[in-house]
């Protein structure tokens, strides 16, 4: 696909543009998929380089390949799941559809995370490294960052998804259902490909690395529940 | 339609109009600070648009220059050029940031509006913000030649920039609405990322208003503003610290 071809969508995207949308979502313009997976992988790409950086370039580059793969893995793991939820709950969206719908969302959440690049680059090029003794602190203040961003975006996302499912679902309620369904299928299954792909911050003292040495050793909800176990002294 | 656009359409404000008496420097300087709606409209329909945002420019890297000499007058030396230079320049670095979010943001708030728009806006917002600092400049200059807390004149500057670039967003908010924003959130995370931005800056560029003791920039050792701005008060509280040469001066 051009420069050309995929540009001009950018901001009709983010709008919510609806002679745009329409073409994507009823299938009928060939490319709209490939422009997706192509936004989500430059835009996030670039935002988790920049969340790498703070280690170094390795792990910059690691994380600009593991962030959009996190994404991506989610939506195709959970691509039939979503399909077939949309058509229980009386959308009247099949898996293509659905397919399509989640990676509008998440293109126009990759383009704003994109857009915010410039502004995490100044800010990780301005923290004390990671070998200093400020390291802990800094680590805590990027994380919260990116964090923040990355929740600003997505919220930004589903908003537009909520919408575009509420007017294009048979009708807005069985929409709002249908958005609910797939948005606790995605954060179930998206918290569970993003701990088996992690590090990406990289914690200070810990070697650089693409994937811990163990990524398919217990699960997120495991660690969540050993560590609130741990905070309450159990 | 989708449930943003359901809004019933917006009615223009206040001062939304052609721009009377062409994009001259003058004829601009005057009507930014009272009809500064009048260039947002020139930005985005004006077939010649493009001159407006370099004057507008113009005026920003004017202002700051004079603005950065009164700062700069505190520690005199050095700084009186060091100090519009790097206030120019991060400045600028901080809008060509947070351009790319600006202009994806007001696209989320429903904006129809070119890439050379918003950018023209944002030189609006700078041009304005760096008039109005230009106002403040003999408050500056009063207390640049009376005081000698490094620190208060840090804290001065830093209020006076919030004031200005509270106007300055003020007029990104107007702006926006009179485009035809239909959901601002989005532009109040972005203003809070700008101020981010622009409070960082002379973090990264120090010393700005302290003494340069012969460098000019003091890129090696990274810094949160916050953490380096309560450091300064501790050196300015605790003389000790300060004999000891921990104060490097911002």
């Amino acid at each position: 696909m051009t420069g050309s071809r995929l540009l001009p969508p950018l901001p009709a995207l983010c709008r919510g543009d609806r002679s745009l949308l329409d073409g994507w979502l009823s299938g009928h313009q060939r490319g709209s998929l490939g422009t997706c997976v192509l936004l989500i992988v430059l835009g996030c790409g670039a935002y988790g380089y920049t969340i790498g950086l703070w280690r170094g370039g390795e792990m910059a580059l690691y994380v600009a390949v593991k962030l959009p793969a996190v994404i991506l893995l989610t939506v195709v793991l959970n691509g039939l799941l979503n399909g077939m939820l949309s058509l229980v709950l009386g959308s009247g969206i099949g898996v293509r559809r659905s397919l399509q719908f989640l990676l509008t969302a998440f293109a126009i959440m990759a383009v704003t995370l994109g857009a915010l690049s410039p502004v995490a680059l100044f800010q990780v090029l301005n923290t004390p490294p990671p070998g200093g003794g400020s390291a802990g602190g800094s680590y805590t203040v990027l994380l919260l960052t990116h964090t923040s961003l990355i929740a600003f975006a997505g919220i930004v996302s589903h908003r537009k998804l909520l919408g575009l499912l509420r007017s294009k679902a048979a009708t807005p309620g069985a929409g709002t259902r249908t958005f609910v369904a797939w948005l606790a299928g995605n954060l179930f299954v998206g918290a569970q490909v993003s701990f088996i792909l992690r590090p990406y911050f990289g914690i200070p003292g810990r070697d650089v690395e693409f994937l811990r040495a163990d990524p398919l050793q217990g699960n997120f909800y495991e660690a969540v529940y050993h560590a609130a176990a741990t905070l309450c002294g159990f | 339609m989708y449930p943003e656009d359901k809004t019933p359409p917006t009615i223009p404000p206040a001062g939304f109009e052609p721009l009377e008496g062409g994009a001259g420097l003058s004829n601009v300087l005057n009507k930014l600070l009272k009809k500064p709606l009048s260039l947002v409209h020139h930005l985005q329909n004006h077939e010649d648009r493009g001159k407006l945002p370099v004057r507008l420019l113009v005026i920003t890297i004017l202002a700051l220059a004079v603005f950065g000499l009164v700062a700069g007058s505190f520690s005199a030396g050095s700084q009186l050029w060091a100090a519009p230079v790097k206030m120019i320049a991060g400045l600028l670095l901080a809008a060509l940031l947070c351009l790319p979010s600006l202009y994806i943001f007001t696209c989320l708030g429903g904006i129809e509006a070119r890439f050379l728009t918003v950018a023209g806006m944002l030189c609006a917002v700078l041009a304005l913000v760096a008039v109005l600092l230009v106002g403040f400049a003999p408050v500056v200059w009063l207390f640049s030649v009376s005081s000698t807390s490094l620190a208060f004149m840090g804290f001065l500057l830093v209020v006076l920039w919030l004031i200005c670039a509270g106007f300055g967003l003020l007029l990104i908010f107007r702006g926006g609405k009179a485009l035809g924003m239909t959901a601002s959130g989005h532009m109040c995370v972005w203003g809070l990322v700008f101020l981010l931005v622009t409070l960082q800056m002379p973090t990264t560029l120090r010393p700005i208003i302290g003494p340069g003791n012969g460098s000019f920039l003091n890129l090696h050792e990274k810094r949160f503003f916050l953490g380096y701005w309560i450091e300064q008060f501790s050196t300015e509280i605790d003389p000790e610290a300060s004999r000891t040469g921990n104060a490097e001066g911002e």
